[in-house]
């Protein structure tokens, strides 16, 4: 396992992710921006693995980058939607105004984690490892019980909810 | 990888025999199916060139490098191009973390001047501690592969064969990851060579926290699991797309599907990825409900001493005796699940398509459901009603 | 700088979070803003589980389940409702769709 290299490892998927994640923003056709966010799930999953969380990494595989951004692509990929193309980007003092805001805010959040005294203090925990996915059970079935609950329940109401949305008059089948 | 260059060195060239595995089990594979379709259906197969036709698909591989290389007028080059390339890297990764057979131990030895120290190879592309799910993610990937062919060949039919496959693909995910939730509840590991150590010796029930031990019969998942088997095999024919859930392919409905515009070398790499897949579910079913290397009747200590005796009490070369040996029973097992995969093609007729989502979703789902609960009660009532 | 520390996660977080937001404050089409907010959600994770990892702490690793679920749910219920819109306006152009202005 690629414990030793994970330095050159997190440069090499934190550059994959972030040139992925400029391409969601900035691609003009759809189907492209949908392929780019797939990379980004792969290249944040990868970084979960240098971060030794295994248990999230696959389940972010096989949860984000297997099935949500295949819904994604689908759902782009059914409507032909390149007569809105042209319009992916308006000019003017609006986008430039907002841009700049975002630029504040992003330099906000950097000066705040510069200036905080995060990187100095600690050292990871080794071994937080296989047995790591044990505890994580136990505390999510103990401590965060009710939450897992309401989650269960969401997810009901989300299938219902979606079925009935998207359904056509008269159904699909006879 | 490894803490000097012997191991390294041979860590690296575990990784590229395994890829290689994976892609030279092409034509032995096709040449299988040819045949074997030939005989189900009464008449011969490709016997001409070569003894018993074997090497008819080392002419298909020349035929098809040679053909001409064409990418259509309006289709997307990068899309259409790296869509083959997708197809067959997943299996390649999932094929990477699956345990062929027990670790072989090097003790120190001396070569070129200098002493390299006790090593412990394993068997496998490399050791993954969550192996299930890693495999589980990286198989759900696949489903990229059609999505990009069927947009970049910019054709309608390829599209709706695309469209309909990966809806095929996601849907029977489900009920694989269910199968695969009862079988981790059964091990309590998501480690794959755990849960092939945990199925060695004779078949012992725990009820009550007493032991009933049947001797004739092997400690195998089938035992404990058999509606998971069944659904567990049920879905890896849809994951991988073979009949009687190819609608992807389709041949004669959807013109080619999702690969109607693929011909030549591109056209092979699907079929590696296809049946790299198939390689995978196979080794998975054997891993899972067959005791993955495990022989019946037979322990990895008597098969050690058999070795010893034969290697002249040498450890290293017992150790590699006694992988091979059960290396050859884990590819015995994989091979007689390749051939159930194409034996079921050439009999099973093709599912509808709407037929195949309610199966997907109406039935498999529920009962994998049914099957997770069931395992976990049957669990809980054998721990001895132990809260 | 050679040494991965918790800033370089923390920094990546937060220019996947930004990316996001300048995504979804520019882009006009509806489906490529659900999916900047799947990349600011994203954003989030990476540094709960950074965090989770440098501090030896697991909630770090729990609640990556929950908003890991909460945004599938999300993106499910968004797609639903773009699928509807499309096929009743045709269009997914949200310039269109300011009904509540003026």
């Amino acid at each position: 396992m690629m414990i030793n290299s994970a330095e050159v490892l997190f440069y090499i998927l934190g550059l994959m992710t972030l040139i992925a994640g400029v391409g969601v923003v900035a691609m003009q056709n759809p189907i492209y921006s949908a392929l780019c966010l797939v990379m980004t799930m792969i290249g944040i999953s990868g970084l979960f693995f240098t971060l030794e969380a295994y248990f999230v990494a696959g389940v972010q595989l096989i949860v984000y980058a297997g099935a949500v951004t295949v819904l994604f692509v689908m759902v782009v990929m059914l409507f032909d939607l390149r007569k809105e193309v042209s319009s992916a980007l308006g000019g003017g003092i609006n986008t430039a105004a907002k841009a700049v805001g975002v630029g504040i805010i992003l330099g906000l959040i950097l000066s705040a984690i510069s200036l905080s005294k995060l990187g100095t203090s600690t050292m990871p925990l080794k071994g937080l490892g296989a047995s790591s996915i044990k505890e994580v059970a136990v505390q999510l079935f103990t401590k965060y019980i009710f939450g897992f609950e309401i989650i269960s329940v969401l997810l009901l109401l989300v299938v219902v909810g979606a079925v009935g949305l998207a359904r056509s008059r008269g159904g699909t089948h006879a | 990888m490894g803490r000097d260059t012997f191991e390294i060195t041979v860590n690296v060239v575990k990784m590229l025999v395994v890829f290689l595995m994976m892609v030279q089990m092409v034509p032995i594979l096709v040449w299988l199916e040819r045949r074997g379709s030939a005989f189900i259906q009464h008449r011969f197969g490709p016997n001409r060139v070569g003894p018993l036709g074997l090497t008819q698909l080392l002419a298909d591989a020349v035929k098809f490098i040679c053909k001409e290389e064409f990418l259509p007028q309006k289709a997307v080059a990068l899309l259409y191009y790296g869509a083959p390339v997708v197809a067959l890297v997943p299996a390649a990764l999932a094929l990477a973390s699956i345990p062929f057979s027990t670790p072989v131990e090097v003790s120190p030895f001396e070569m070129l001047g200098q002493a390299w120290g006790p090593y412990t190879f394993y068997i496998q592309g490399f050791h993954m501690n969550v192996g299930i799910i890693y495999i589980l993610g990286v198989s759900s990937l696949g489903a990229y592969s059609l999505l990009m062919a069927g947009w970049g060949s910019s054709n309608k039919y390829s599209l709706m064969g695309a469209l309909r496959a990966s809806a095929q693909m996601i849907s029977y995910e489900l009920a694989l990851g269910l199968a695969i939730v009862a079988v981790v509840l059964l091990y309590g590991t998501f480690d794959l060579a755990e849960m092939v150590s945990a199925q060695k010796g004779p078949l012992t029930f725990h009820m009550f926290s007493r032991e009933y031990v049947v001797s004739v019969l092997p400690n195998w998942g089938i035992f404990f699991q058999p509606l998971g088997f069944v659904l567990f095999f049920t879905s890896v024919f849809a994951e991988s797309n073979r009949l009687p859930f190819d609608l992807a392919e389709s041949e004669g409905e959807l013109v080619a599907g999702f690969h109607t515009e693929y011909g030549g070398f591109k056209m092979l790499l699907f079929f590696m990825g296809e049946y790299g897949h198939m390689m995978v579910s196979s080794s998975l079913l054997a891993i899972f409900y067959f005791g993955g290397h495990h022989i019946p009747f037979l322990t990895e200590a008597s098969v050690h001493d058999w070795a010893l005796s034969l290697a002249g009490q040498e450890t290293t070369v017992a150790s590699i005796i006694t992988s091979l040996v059960f290396l050859a029973s884990f590819l015995v097992k994989v091979a007689l699940f390749l051939w159930f995969f194409i034996w079921v093609r050439w009999t099973l007729p093709r599912f509808r398509y709407d037929h195949l989502m309610d199966l997907g979703w109406k039935t498999m789902l529920p009962w994998s459901i049914f099957n997770i609960i069931l395992t976990a009660v049957i669990l809980f009532l054998a721990q001895g009603l132990v809260l | 700088m050679l040494e991965v520390g918790i800033n370089h996660y923390l920094i990546l977080s937060a220019a996947l979070f930004c990316i996001g937001l300048v995504g979804v404050l520019l882009r006009k089409n509806a489906l490529v803003i659900l999916m900047c907010i799947e990349l600011m959600l994203n954003g989030v994770n990476l540094s709960f589980v950074a965090f989770g990892y440098y501090y030896s702490n697991l909630n770090g690793f729990i609640i990556v389940f929950f908003v890991m679920t909460v945004a599938a749910c999300e993106a499910a219920v968004g797609l639903a409702l773009a699928v509807a819109i499309l096929k009743r306006f045709k269009e997914i152009n949200i310039k269109n769709f300011e009904l509540l202005k003026g």
